[in-house]
């Protein structure tokens, strides 16, 4: 039975019946394509394609591969040339041609993706090179036990270890008949009762991420967790509101990792004369903090002392110093999967003491950890309702790294707009970085 | 009898290493003296700075009155929006840095040891210190060179045999301008360059807390 145009999106729809709204979606190229054009608007669906584009949004390669690593990625969207019974699965362009084919992104796919499913188009002997099979031809693998089910026109597969379980069934179709049809009988056993497949287009709306106020935004930050905080030193960049906030939710016990942990209030740091901001002290100050991880921790001056370094002094805070290279790449390794790396910054000095350390080319490294929290507290400049930013100026540098490091990244903005009002070459952070979205009230300066 | 000589004020020291800046290059100047360097720029060569708050390509600072707090430098300090400037992340930032895009960076110290060594974040008697930038700078950049007074308030020398206070990077120093000399650390040992004028070799000897190379001929201090 060829593939028609019918059955590839009735697959189409079937597959896109998978995807929860606001979902982020990898779609490999192909048929996995078609799931984009079936699944409505209004879901809010992240489709991130094998072009490098997020929902049209231009990403690096590298950016790609980090949305992936990182775990943002929901579904996978797959179309192999060979599917096992354990999950396995090889690449169409590797079953042409091992030789010449590169492994693609389908191996980060495998081991990032939260789920993958298997697009199978034509359940039919002639086309050997698709097909569920027991085990593999000697081909490289792409994913191990990757595949959680496969979406066949006519009937869903499980991979259960051994063999796939016919799940569902079309409703013009026999289970048995396509079973004994295309020759599966060895890998496939039929479940008691198949269920009907559903074509019918899916529907929903994500949750909206825009929060109307601080304590909103905070609901659900409890004491004791890690808190990325924004910003280098200076009020530029620092979410000054949702601080405010965090200082009357009050969650205490918490490690904040930052670049400094208060200078502003007592240096002026990067503050216009004749004023004082509000930075970490509200929380320090407050009893909040039990951990600081930070480059700059203490005042620059020893006779102006930050709140942070009174606290340290008196033993009420830890402290982690991080040289600041190194804090931005332990962030950017946490939002893109990377555990750990390898850096020369700090090799030989008091940094490198209980580290791994390693020779390479001659040059002594040492390993550092990717950094990742529950809670980040970002500042940007525009959000749309997507979560998609853009910032100002300098006031980009510990907030984008930042954001994708972060289980619940909570950002506060000068103005929040409608999708298409930013333009997508401009844009940052995409928005699957980003879960809440505040304005900062009109009035509010951030300086005491 | 050196303590009646007369040493060379920051501005000179920084006409000294603002010398050292290659044209079209990329430069990283640290806080204090090492500030001060571009204004010793001459407008005929041009120089790419960076800045660890993630801007490249950044001006003067900005004119009281015109103060953006989206626009600042590592030091805090408010910048002048130019043409050709060039955001990005902190992460991009010190990928330059680690990744050889920046030629040079010019730093304060506490101390540097004879073969190079470097230590600028922190003075044991405060028992807590800021890192910064410093320790990525130190580890990444082409060529160091740093721009400190030979000697600290109490008069105790801060060119050394070897590093008292903790290190920021190992063997990175290429160059130290001082108030009286300027010194090339090498696996050897350190080669005094340059001396100030009215400073023989041995007046610089006398206040430095490591035995000095001093070749045939040294030159004297060039501005």
């Amino acid at each position: 039975m060829p593939l028609t145009e019918t059955s590839a999106f009735k697959i189409a729809r079937r597959a896109a019946r998978e995807i929860a709204p606001g979902a982020v979606v990898a779609l490999d190229r192909g048929l996995p394509e078609l799931v984009a054009r079936v699944t409505p608007e209004s879901m809010g669906v992240w489709f991130l394609r094998a072009d490098g584009t997020l929902n049209g949004i231009p990403l690096s390669a590298a950016d790609a591969a980090a949305i992936v690593r990182g775990g943002y990625v929901d579904l996978a969207i797959v179309h192999p040339a060979q599917v096992t019974a354990d999950g396995r699965f090889v690449g169409r362009l590797y079953a042409r041609d091992a030789s010449i084919a590169p492994p693609g992104i389908g191996v980060d796919l495998a081991s990032g993706a939260r789920r993958i499913i298997a697009l199978h188009p034509q359940i039919n002997e002639d086309e050997p090179e698709i097909c569920l099979a027991s085990h593999l031809l000697e081909r490289p693998v792409d994913g191990v036990g990757g595949i959680d089910r496969v979406i066949a026109d006519c009937a869903v597969f499980e991979p259960q270890g051994t063999e796939f379980v016919l799940s569902e069934i079309a409703t013009d179709r026999q289970a048995d008949d396509v079973v004994a049809d295309s020759d599966l009988s060895e890998v496939v056993s039929i479940s008691d009762y198949p269920a009907a497949m559903d074509f019918t287009v899916p529907s929903g709306t994500p949750e909206s991420k825009v929060h109307a106020d601080g304590a909103s935004a905070l609901h659900d930050l409890p004491d004791g967790v890690t808190v990325f905080i924004d910003g280098f030193g200076g009020p530029g960049g620092m979410a000054h509101y949702l601080l405010m906030s965090l200082r009357d939710r009050g969650s205490r016990g918490l490690t904040i990792v930052s670049n400094t942990a208060g200078i502003a209030r007592v240096v002026s740091f990067g503050t216009p004369p004749g004023r004082t901001a509000i930075d970490h002290s509200v929380l320090i100050e407050n009893g909040q903090v039990a951990k600081a991880i930070a480059s700059f921790p203490v005042s620059p001056s020893v006779s102006r002392p930050s709140e942070f370094e009174l606290a340290y002094r008196r033993g009420e805070v830890d402290l982690e110093l991080v040289p600041q290279g190194t804090l931005a790449e332990r962030l950017r390794a946490g939002g893109a999967g990377i555990r750990a790396f390898y850096t020369p910054t700090g090799a030989g000095t008091l940094i490198a003491e209980g580290k791994e350390s390693r020779t390479i080319d001659g040059r002594d490294y040492i390993l550092e950890y990717g950094l990742r929290a529950d809670f980040a507290i970002i500042r940007a400049h525009k959000a749309d309702i997507n979560g998609n930013l853009i910032y100002r100026g300098t006031s980009r540098n510990f907030n984008a790294v930042m954001a994708p490091a972060a289980r619940v990244t909570i950002v506060e903005v000068d103005e929040i707009v409608e999708p298409g009002q930013l333009d997508p070459e401009e844009i940052v952070t995409p928005g699957v970085f980003v879960q809440r979205i505040v304005k900062r009230p009109d009035g509010f300066t951030g300086y005491e | 009898m050196t303590e009646d000589k007369e040493r060379l004020d920051r501005a000179i020291m920084a006409m000294r290493v603002a010398k050292e800046l290659p044209p079209g290059g990329t430069v990283n100047l640290g806080i204090g003296i090492p500030t001060l360097v571009s204004m010793f720029v001459g407008d005929d060569s041009i120089v790419f700075y960076h800045s660890e708050s993630g801007v490249l390509n950044c001006g003067p600072l900005a004119e009281d009155g015109n103060e953006d707090i989206d626009l600042i430098n590592a030091g805090g300090q408010f910048l002048e929006p130019v043409p050709g400037m060039a955001y990005f992340s902190s992460a991009d930032a010190f990928a330059m840095i680690r990744g050889g895009h920046v030629d040079v960076t010019v730093l304060g110290a506490h101390q540097v040891s004879a073969n190079g060594d470097l230590a600028n974040w922190m003075l044991p008697e405060r028992g807590v210190g800021n890192i910064g930038g410093a320790m990525d700078l130190a580890a990444g950049a082409d060529k160091v060179i740093v721009a400190m007074e030979h000697n600290d308030r109490n008069g105790n020398a801060k060119v050394v045999e070897e590093c008292s206070f903790p290190l920021t990077g190992k063997g990175c120093v290429s160059l130290v301008v001082t108030d009286v000399a300027v010194l090339e650390p090498t696996p050897d040992g350190m080669v005094l360059r340059e001396t100030a004028p009215g400073w023989s070799p041995e007046d610089v000897q006398e206040i430095t807390g490591a035995a000095l190379i001093i070749p045939e001929s040294v030159g004297e201090y060039e501005v």
